[in-house]
């Protein structure tokens, strides 16, 4: 009796390997999960959260961590801070809070840190360090989007990130490479139907601090012929910007969205 | 189980056929046996308390609250549902030989098999109920939040203008979306499959031992084993021979879809219910193997 107990056990757990072969790979597919408890990942959380990853307490062990990393914050750990939320994303690749939180922390917070840390010797070693958390946080974004590439956020972060920070890490700032990459990542986002109204107009912006003024007036024009009806826009914004770039560009009368009244 | 239970039909023992009625009977004693004992209502305090307490999430912005509190109330859920499968199951078959009701009910036209089955059927009622409770207490903390946040976002935008008052309802719509997210049911059927699979693991050690630590201990380490499955199955996939022996294990890891619903994955029904017949027919066979031992097993 107890042999064919083992052999109907066995028997199941060999009949229902297909099934679930089928619902790992889609799994895989789908990218559900997040890392697995490796030993590294084990020095990295501690013994206890370790076994509560075990428990299938995945999103409760990051959640902590992420928690924890907040206090880091608060105590100016940064990089405390900064090694929960790497632990925090591995274990959730998926959660665009982790990476998009994550990022700001880098570039805004540890950034500036480290640029006002009064251990810095010499301004330069200030703003080498300040730059090395931006670098850090644009590699940190890469991951994000290969882990999240179907979702407009991490695109606007890395355009955001482009716009606001790396504009300025260069010798003579700003930078407009930085802005013509912002341009790129937030043309990615706009994409997006359901990108945020304010996506498109920083797309619009960055192409103008990038330098193609004439792309930048074409982009706000889209916006302004978009149904007013149905979209929600900050039109009295785009109008403004279209004015301006009519002006400055010099649009003949007859081509402009806003004619100027003939005298 | 009281001895008036079990109603005694006059046929003799060879005759008796199945009957759901009997199961049913056993069923319910066992889960007001179950209710009554300390360790349930200790687990099921610890797991309305953990989820009570997550309303407290409030220094983090609206997106991460409502994150850690899925987060945390579908965990403690799993975890406590987990337990109360483990102990609650454990204690059924010894108690009975303990106290030697199981003596009675035997003698009466009753078979073994309907005696196991409406003990595991108790079991899987005393975790509906333990769920039930859970998800009623998680359904008020999200609603709590979410009168919490509506109120608290309405008067920041008081005197505000037009404009930013569309805004302000966008937002509002967005936490009411984010509040009544079916997508969790999701998780709290996969959740009560994986409960289900481990009660039958539980009910089947119990049915060779008599040992309440080695009832509790086992199913714990099978839970474990059957958890990190799928990593062996990635790292040593190849090794042929150690994935046979490991066939026998479940795949408690394929049952974890809470946190990629949390993440706003929308996960298709169809994986759930591939999930769901995964954990039946593991249940099932194992409900069987159970049978096989408690059959020929001296009382």
């Amino acid at each position: 009796m107890k042999l064919l107990v083992v052999i109907v056990l066995f028997g199941i757990g060999f009949a229902l390997l297909p099934l679930e072969n089928a619902l790992r790979t889609e799994r895989l597919q789908m990218k559900y999960g997040g890392a697995h408890v490796t030993f590294q990942l084990r020095e990295a959380i501690g013994q206890n959260l370790a076994i509560a990853l075990l428990a299938g307490m995945r999103g409760i062990v990051a959640d902590f961590l992420w928690i924890q990393g907040h206090g880091f914050w608060e105590k100016r750990e940064w990089l405390r801070q900064y090694r929960n939320i790497e632990v925090a994303v591995t274990l959730q690749p998926q959660s665009i809070m982790f990476w998009d939180l994550g990022q700001w922390h880098m570039a805004w917070n540890i950034g500036y840190g480290a640029f006002s840390d009064p251990k810095n010797r010499t301004k330069a070693e200030a703003i080498k360090r300040e730059r090395e958390w931006h670098e850090k946080a644009r590699q940190f974004i890469l991951r994000g989007i290969e882990n999240i590439p179907n979702r407009y956020e991490l695109y606007f972060t890395m355009g955001w990130l482009y716009f606001e920070k790396l504009s300025k890490d260069c010798d003579d700032p700003p930078c407009s490479e930085a802005f013509c990459k912002s341009a790129d990542y937030l043309a990615m986002a706009t994409s997006y139907p359901d990108a945020p109204q304010f996506v498109p107009r920083l797309y619009a912006r960055a192409l103008e601090k990038c330098g193609d003024l004439k792309a930048a007036y074409e982009e706000w024009k889209r916006l302004w012929r978009l149904d007013h009806s149905t979209t929600e826009q900050a039109w009295s914004i785009i109008e403004r910007e279209i004015r301006r770039l009519e002006d400055y560009l010099q649009i003949p009368n007859q081509q402009r969205v806003f004619p100027q009244p003939t005298p | 189980m009281t001895e008036s239970a079990i109603a005694a039909p006059s046929m003799s023992r060879e005759r008796v056929g199945f009957s759901a009625h009997r199961v049913s009977v056993i069923a319910v004693n066992t889960l007001t046996e179950a209710v009554r004992q300390k360790v349930f209502i200790l687990f099921l305090l610890i797991g309305l308390v953990f989820i009570a307490l997550a309303v407290f999430f409030a220094q983090f912005t609206f997106g991460e609250q409502m994150k850690f509190i899925k987060d945390t109330c579908l965990g403690v859920i799993s975890v406590i549902t987990t337990l109360i499968a483990i102990v609650g199951t454990a204690q059924l078959l010894p108690s009975e030989v303990e106290n030697r009701t199981i003596y009675t009910i035997l003698a009466k036209p009753v078979r073994r098999f309907e005696f196991l089955l409406g003990k595991f059927c108790g079991s899987l009622l005393l975790l509906l109920l333990s769920m039930a409770a859970m998800c009623i207490l998680f359904a008020a903390v999200l609603w709590i939040k979410e009168q919490g946040m509506i109120r608290e976002l309405s008067q920041s935008y008081v005197g505000e203008s037009p404009a930013a008052h569309v805004e302000a309802q966008k937002q509002i719509e967005q936490i009411q979306t984010e509040v009544l997210d079916v997508e969790l049911v999701k998780a709290l059927v996969a959740d009560l499959a994986k409960a289900t699979l481990i009660a039958s693991v539980t009910l089947l050690v119990s049915t060779f031992s008599t040992s309440l630590v080695f009832n509790v201990v086992v199913p714990f380490m099978v839970y474990v084993v059957g958890m990190l499955r799928g990593t062996a199955a990635e790292m040593w996939g190849a090794h042929r021979l150690f994935m046979a022996v490991l066939a026998v294990f479940p795949d408690f890891g394929l049952f974890s879809i809470a946190d990629e619903i949390n993440l706003g994955k929308v996960v298709p029904w169809g994986h759930i219910g591939q999930i769901v017949t995964y954990g039946v027919a593991r249940t099932l066979v194992i409900v069987v193997a159970a049978h096989l031992v408690f059959s020929r097993r001296e009382i």
